[in-house]
């Protein structure tokens, strides 16, 4: 009796091993998460960067052990600035269980938000519309950086405390601005009208707007219009081509206003094409400048970077890279917390991950993260940069929320 | 009873054997060359040749124009290149080559980035092809040029504005057949990895023909 139970017993350990021993299906347990790039379409030129960002920051997500022990595999798709596509590929990424999605461009991302809404699936995108932060509308739209919205108020404040107040007609008359954007572009036009309404908090008087379109590289009509209403500052919506075209017949035709830019007009590649006009522009970042020294985590960007592509030289790589490992920064943390909390659903990785960030160090220079669940704008410390000799200078951290403390809240979801 | 209790023993006894026979070869195999990061060398990559792979000429027609059928919008010709490449593993033992992707570059524009992430093995001392297709459509790249490429497009004597463009994307389109301009491979990045996780990366870049 005695024997044969051995015998059953051996059978089982040999079996038990042969299959486990031999199977690498037992070994992957992989988490799948789906990324939409721009990498050939109309903003390629900042999207390739930080699609590039993307992926290495995933390498430094895997080796740092990934979710929990859990290896990430990224399934990254260029879908050319197309919505079609991205609606294509995102009913790949649900097909491929992907439990997160790291998207791309305001056009894009408000599209797919009712989507991802009734899904319930979080998507971390580079849009950092402010219209996506409110949770009671669209609750699994995050992003990491300040919002476009907050981002406006604080540079134009930071031009008013700074330079307007040593302006010599400061206290003669209100400042003048003037918006320089397109129109019809989702991510030109959605800061427009919280920096007006700042602007009219600061006592400014407000401009016709400007139409610039995103190809324009001849905006010599557009500054004629300008000069008319004299503005001491304009805001550029737009992406970095056409601002530096802006920039570049404003210095030319002696306009003599200071530059506000958004975002994706704000970096290398500005002082690049727009040479000596760039002096003295001003915007906010939603990060560090890449290299930039004393920044936590910036190390590790640069050494990813290097590594997994190596035929492209630091000196050529962007901020882009940094917004990218803030996202993913982000993302991961919020889906260690939900992992622990044993369910990697949708809904956990927004309320037991995101929704527990409090006050969240992800480094890199940006603002200390805090989703609640109402309120998904990120960051209420801006970072504001001036261009001086070719560089960036830090100028003037705006605490939007601690200044305004009245106002803070019904600011959602501008 | 006991025919079956041997039947099961033996069945056990053969697992067992593969098992250990399986290990032996990997032992085996590890003795003779164990991938360390000193002996990894990275695998070479070099762009064999470029494929017009499917090809429809060159036409534009914008969102004014009613189509017999679907929906108006604004459409560009498609056009499909494969790139063709040998990825040389000079190792003793197989590595895997994880993804590779590259930047494409008609003369001085890029206009397309692409990755393909299946996976492959390459045997030791052995040479795989590798084939990558690049879509580019008329229209997104027709954007691209607009939003990225306007400053070069006017230096290049060609105008400003969709004009300018779409008269450099007829030239390619047109002239591709023949490969009358060149094209750039550049800032390429495969990754490659041994069964132990090591990992390297090999950088790449030619320009063709």
């Amino acid at each position: 009796m005695l024997k044969k139970k051995w015998q059953k017993f051996f059978i089982l350990i040999v079996s038990i091993t042969f299959i486990f021993g031999s199977s690498s299906a037992f070994a992957e347990d992989m988490i799948h998460i789906g990324a939409l790039n721009d990498m050939t379409g109309a903003t390629s030129d900042v999207g390739k960067d930080y699609a590039l960002g993307l992926s290495e920051a995933i390498h430094y997500v895997n080796d740092m052990g990934g979710i929990n022990g859990k290896k990430v595999k990224l399934y990254q798709f260029d879908y050319g600035y197309r919505i079609p596509e991205a609606l294509t590929k995102y009913k790949l990424f649900k097909r491929l269980d992907c439990k997160a999605i790291l998207g791309w461009g305001t056009g894009d991302t408000e599209a797919l938000s009712p989507t991802v809404t009734r899904d319930k699936i979080p998507f971390v995108s580079a849009s950092y519309s402010g219209h996506l932060a409110s949770a009671d509308k669209t609750p699994y739209n995050l992003f990491s950086g300040t919002d476009y919205s907050s981002n406006a108020r604080a540079t134009l404040t930071a031009w008013f405390d700074i330079k307007w107040k040593n302006h010599p007609d400061f206290g003669k008359r209100k400042p003048r601005l003037t918006c320089s954007y397109m129109s019809s572009s989702p991510y030109c036009s959605a800061p427009i009208k919280a920096i007006k309404d700042q602007a009219e908090i600061l006592g400014f008087e407000i401009g016709n707007d400007q139409s610039v379109s995103l190809f324009a590289i001849d905006t010599k009509s557009q500054i004629l219009a300008m000069k008319k209403f004299k503005p001491d500052v304009i805001w550029h919506g737009n992406t970095t081509m056409s601002v530096a075209a802006t920039i570049k017949d404003a210095y030319a035709m002696g306009l003599g206003a200071t530059h506000l830019i958004n975002v994706w007009g704000f970096d290398k590649n500005l002082i690049k094409l727009a040479g000596a006009s760039a002096n003295g522009t001003m915007g906010a970042t939603v990060c560090a400048f890449l290299g930039e020294e004393n920044i936590p985590l910036m190390d590790k960007v640069l050494e990813y970077a290097n590594k997994y592509n190596p035929g492209i030289p630091i000196e050529k790589r962007l901020i882009r890279t940094v917004q990218a490992w803030g996202n993913v920064m982000v993302l991961w943390e919020a889906m260690k917390r939900a992992d622990k909390a044993g369910d990697l659903s949708g809904e956990s990785i927004l309320k037991n991950g995101f929704e527990t960030l409090e006050n969240f160090e992800v480094g890199l220079g940006i603002s200390p993260v805090t989703y609640t669940a109402t309120d998904h704008r990120p960051g209420k410390t801006i970072t504001v940069y001036e261009i001086n000799d070719g560089k960036f200078q830090l100028v003037q951290k705006v605490d939007l929320a601690k200044r305004w403390s009245d106002k803070w809240d019904s600011w959602l979801g501008w | 009873m006991y025919k079956k209790n041997k039947i099961l023993a033996l069945t056990a006894i053969i697992f067992a054997a593969f098992f250990i026979a399986s290990c032996v070869a990997t032992d085996v195999k590890i003795n003779v060359a164990a991938p360390t990061e000193e002996n990894f060398q990275t695998p070479s990559v070099t762009l064999d040749y470029v494929d017009v792979a499917h090809y429809w000429g060159w036409w534009y027609f914008s969102k004014k124009v009613k189509p017999t059928m679907g929906t108006q919008g604004d459409y560009g010709a498609p056009l499909d290149l494969a790139f063709i490449f040998n990825v040389q593993n000079p190792n003793p033992y197989p590595v895997k080559m994880d993804s590779i992707k590259f930047t494409i570059g008609f003369e001085d524009f890029d206009l397309n980035t692409v990755e393909n992430k299946e996976t492959q093995w390459i045997p030791a001392g052995k040479t795989n092809q590798v084939r990558v297709h690049a879509m580019f459509d008329g229209r997104q790249s027709l954007l691209s040029l607009l939003v990225t490429g306007g400053f070069k497009l006017q230096a290049k004597g060609l105008g400003t504005g969709a004009g300018a463009a779409l008269k450099q994307l007829g030239q390619w389109w047109e002239t591709i057949p023949g490969f009358e301009f060149p094209i750039h491979v550049k800032q390429g990045a495969a990754i490659f990895s041994t069964e132990e996780g090591i990992i390297k990366v090999t950088a790449f870049e030619k320009t063709y023909p």
